[in-house]
């Protein structure tokens, strides 16, 4: 029940109102001109139907309605009724919407989804209420729309935009045929997007799809070209075909070129970035193949070191390289002198990446490690130090200055051009300031001592095996090496080359006294490294001439004689049979063979073996069967082999059953074997303090060990000998005390 | 059958003959008595052996490294002998032994 003041308040009410809608006219004139403006403002407003035949509105009419509905203050009302009536109409466009989605999802073709978006704008300017209304009313419908097409739109549909884009994107990049119009269709494309503020809201999806575009032209133009600088034509390529493009999505609304250029400052270089990103990854996991076709692959590598500068990977190439090192170069199937080479490639590429070598030092640490471990790395160095000209593929660039080897240097904090470690240095970085390789290659062990007897050895054999007197290669080699290690410690070489000098030489004036078919290689005992060693005597007339050129030398060097090394160096000698003659350049065991055969014509493996002294079976029958091969000889049942004077026809060789396989053996004993000989001598001293003294620390041994005459060894290579003998069961270690095993 | 021998390229050690026929070889090695050099080796102040440091035989049947018995010789504690029986030092006629021959 309304009381009086109730009632009262509400007839003031529905005065004011009808005041604020009649407007003073007369009567209720106003009301129903008000009335008429509504209803023309309303049906003005009306979502139609897109094929629905546009009406005719007089603009000026329209105008004085709303005039008239913004003097009743009205408008919010009508807007309100407008927003209606579009949710109630909005059907018109769901239906549109789902027509092209079926479509898109039957075929797939990113097409559809242009003309669904096309038509979107087309019913967004259909149902447009026009500028002019007023901003207010503008935006409320801007809102609104875009509310409800993102309320419509599956989710099918950014998967579906966002291939439109890629699509957009591969048109404008690819060597354009039809510019014209799709560049037309792109940008009206655009405006559409930006009407319907898909992109603002898709913002990230076309970055994504741009990211994934210069991806994959970034795998597909570089993966595997390494021979020219990709990264400048990659940038071009960003300046000629994907620019244009941006200036779509992110110079919307650019006026001038310079704005443009200022709008795309931000994004550009993001996308510079990603393409810096994507080639780092790219190299990174190729590197190892980079190293390998080093030098052809260097401008891949200046590409890499531009983009490491701008990406921070360094970490990631680190680890990358290290881990494919470990799989495809570290292990026991390589071998070492690939491993060196590859090694070797490793330094020069990480120098050019990363000029102070905090990059080379974190790779190269377990390569270092890891050849420490292998047997024959030394050798394998050595041998690349000796450059042979005919073999080609040493180590060392013959280009680089030969330069005496470098140790580490210590900081000299003088220098004015003096700077600091990298900040990604490791502590245990040791600047290695630009020293040559094999300077770098020698450091990998401590001492240099192992290298010139390893030196030593190589130069030995190959001395040795010289037959012609040309030995200028090797002199020019010991020069070489002279400069990079110093004079003293190849004193030994130079003796060595001094000895073949001077053989010939002497060998000169022997000849001049008597000719003889010998010519002996005269050795400093002490100044070689220790050769095989066995006694065997020379039969019938090889011992005539041994003597003979013996007696020669003594006449000629009054105070010295000779001792024969009779199972070193080459005899060549015809065989003359009854119906051929074999000609043959064979080792003194094998002439010593068949010299026996001119006593009689079979002989027993034993006979052969006692008439020429200590040989074990295996030398013996290798050096009878080389005969076999030759033809001149023939292997009996009973281990005996028989002379062949007349060939043997039946010609079918027999396989045969002492038939050994033998790697020939070197006549210089290598480092390791000469190491292993010199240990046995210092395990008698070991033996023997330990009978005396029970048991001792590893230290104390050394100490006393020092005593012995000769003793060189580090207490590590103590502790590798006594490890060893533990394991042979000689010894026993217990709490750091040795003790005899017993 | 015959065997001709054409060339023969062989490898040899040169040895001082000091007179011993030790034909069993290296058994026990000859060093010099004063610098422990083995003779084939070379005396401290040499770089190279055989001819460019030769030795010297004394009448005492010693036989050291020509530099290094010259130099001891030059000290004065030495007094003109040999550093091993304290004899005079007389430098022996060559001891061409007649093994080998």
């Amino acid at each position: 029940m309304a009381s009086d003041a109730l009632q009262k308040q509400v007839a003031t009410k529905w005065q004011d109102s009808f005041n604020r809608l009649n407007r003073g006219y007369p009567g209720i004139s106003g009301l129903m001109g008000f009335s008429e403006a509504w209803a023309i403002a309303a049906d003005f407003l009306y979502p139609r139907e897109l094929g629905d035949p546009p009406k005719d509105f007089n603009t000026q009419k329209v105008r004085s309605a709303f005039d008239v509905l913004i003097q009743c203050r009205m408008l919010p009302m009508l807007l309100e009724s407008f927003v209606e009536d579009m949710r109630r109409r909005q059907h018109l466009i769901t239906h549109d919407v789902m027509e092209f989605m079926a479509e898109y999802e039957a075929s797939g073709d990113p097409d559809a989804i242009g003309r669904l978006i096309l038509r979107l704008a087309d019913w967004y300017m259909a149902w447009a209420p026009g500028g002019e209304l007023g901003h207010t009313l503008s935006s409320a419908y801007i809102v609104n729309f875009q509310t409800h097409i993102f309320s419509i739109l599956p989710p099918a549909f950014a998967g579906g935009f966002k291939r439109l884009i890629a699509a957009t994107l591969a048109l404008s990049t690819e060597p354009a045929d039809a510019a014209g119009p799709s560049s037309v269709q792109d940008s009206k494309l655009w405006t559409s997007f930006e009407l319907l503020g898909l992109a603002d809201r898709y913002e990230s999806l076309i970055a994504s799809v741009c990211y994934e575009h210069i991806e994959n032209h970034v795998l597909e133009t570089c993966q595997g070209k390494w021979d020219e600088p990709m990264l400048s034509t990659l940038r071009e390529w960003m300046a000629d075909k994907v620019v244009p493009w941006m200036l779509l999505p992110y110079g919307r609304g650019a006026k001038t070129t310079e704005e443009a250029r200022t709008m795309l400052q931000g994004v550009g270089s993001r996308f510079d970035f990603h393409v810096c990103k994507t080639l780092c990854d790219l190299r990174t996991k190729e590197i190892f193949d980079i190293i390998i076709d080093y030098p052809e692959s260097s401008p891949a590598l200046y590409d890499l070191k531009e983009c490491l500068q701008r990406v921070d990977q360094r970490p990631q190439l680190v680890q990358a390289l290290r881990k494919l090192n470990k799989r495809r170069l570290l292990h026991p199937g390589a071998d070492t002198k690939d491993i060196l080479t590859q090694y070797v490639s490793i330094i020069r590429c990480l120098r050019i990446i990363d000029p102070p070598g905090v990059l080379l030092f974190k790779v190269a640490d377990p390569i270092r490690r890891y050849l420490r471990e292998r047997p024959d790395t030394i050798r394998s160095i050595v041998a690349s130090l000796v450059v042979d000209a005919e073999s080609g593929d040493s180590l060392v660039d013959e280009n680089e200055p030969i330069q005496p080897l470098q140790g580490p240097q210590v900081d000299d904090y003088m220098d004015p051009n003096w700077e600091p470690e990298p900040i990604d240095a490791g502590p245990e970085f040791r600047t290695n300031k630009p020293s040559d390789v094999i300077s770098t290659l020698v450091s990998i062990y401590d001492s240099k001592d192992l290298f010139i007897k390893e030196l030593q050895v190589l130069l030995a054999q190959r001395l040795l095996a010289i037959k012609d007197g040309n030995y200028e290669k090797e002199r020019r080699n010991i020069e070489i090496l002279k400069i990079r290690f110093g004079e003293a410690p190849l004193q030994v070489c130079e003796v060595m080359l001094k000895d073949m000098t001077d053989s010939r030489r002497i060998d000169q004036h022997v000849q001049s006294q008597t000719t003889s078919i010998m010519h002996p290689t005269i050795i400093s005992r002490h100044f070689w490294p220790q050769l095989q060693s066995s006694k065997i005597n020379m039969p019938g007339q090889l011992k005539d001439i041994q003597e003979s050129y013996a007696r020669e030398y003594t006449t000629f060097k009054p105070d010295k004689k000779l001792r024969w090394l009779s199972h070193l160096g080459s005899i060549h000698l015809d065989i003359e049979l009854q119906d051929r003659t074999v000609t043959a350049d064979v080792p003194p065991l094998e002439a010593a063979f068949i010299e026996l055969f001119s006593e009689k014509d079979q002989w027993t493996v034993d006979e052969l073996i006692a008439r020429v002294g200590p040989v074990d079976r295996t030398t013996a029958l290798k050096a009878l069967l080389a005969w076999v091969d030759l033809g001149v000889l023939k292997e009996e049942e009973d281990s005996s082999f028989r002379l062949l004077e007349q060939a043997d026809i039946s010609g079918a060789l027999r396989p045969s059953g002492s038939r050994v396989i033998m790697e020939d053996e070197p006549a210089v004993v290598s480092v390791q074997q000469q190491q292993a000989e010199q240990m046995k001598v210092f395990w008698k001293f070991i033996e023997g303090m330990l009978t005396n003294l029970g048991s001792l620390p590893l230290d104390r041994i050394q100490t006393m060990l020092k005593f012995a005459p000769g003793y060189d060894r580090t207490v590590d290579q103590l502790a590798a000998f006594m490890e060893a003998a533990r394991r042979e069961g000689l010894v026993t270690v217990r709490e750091g005390m040795w003790k005899l095993n017993r | 059958m015959k065997v001709t021998v054409k060339r023969w390229h062989a490898i040899a050690q040169w040895q001082w003959d000091i007179g011993r026929t030790d034909e069993h070889g290296d058994a026990e090695e000859d060093v010099c008595g004063i610098c422990r050099v083995p003779f084939e080796g070379c005396c401290p102040t040499c770089k190279v052996p055989g001819d460019d440091c030769p030795l010297i035989w004394g009448e005492c049947s010693h036989v050291f490294h020509m530099h290094c018995l010259l130099k001891w010789i030059g000290t004065v504690a030495s007094k003109q002998q040999c550093p091993m029986d304290r004899r005079p030092w007389v430098t022996a006629e060559r001891k061409v032994t007649t093994n080998g021959s």
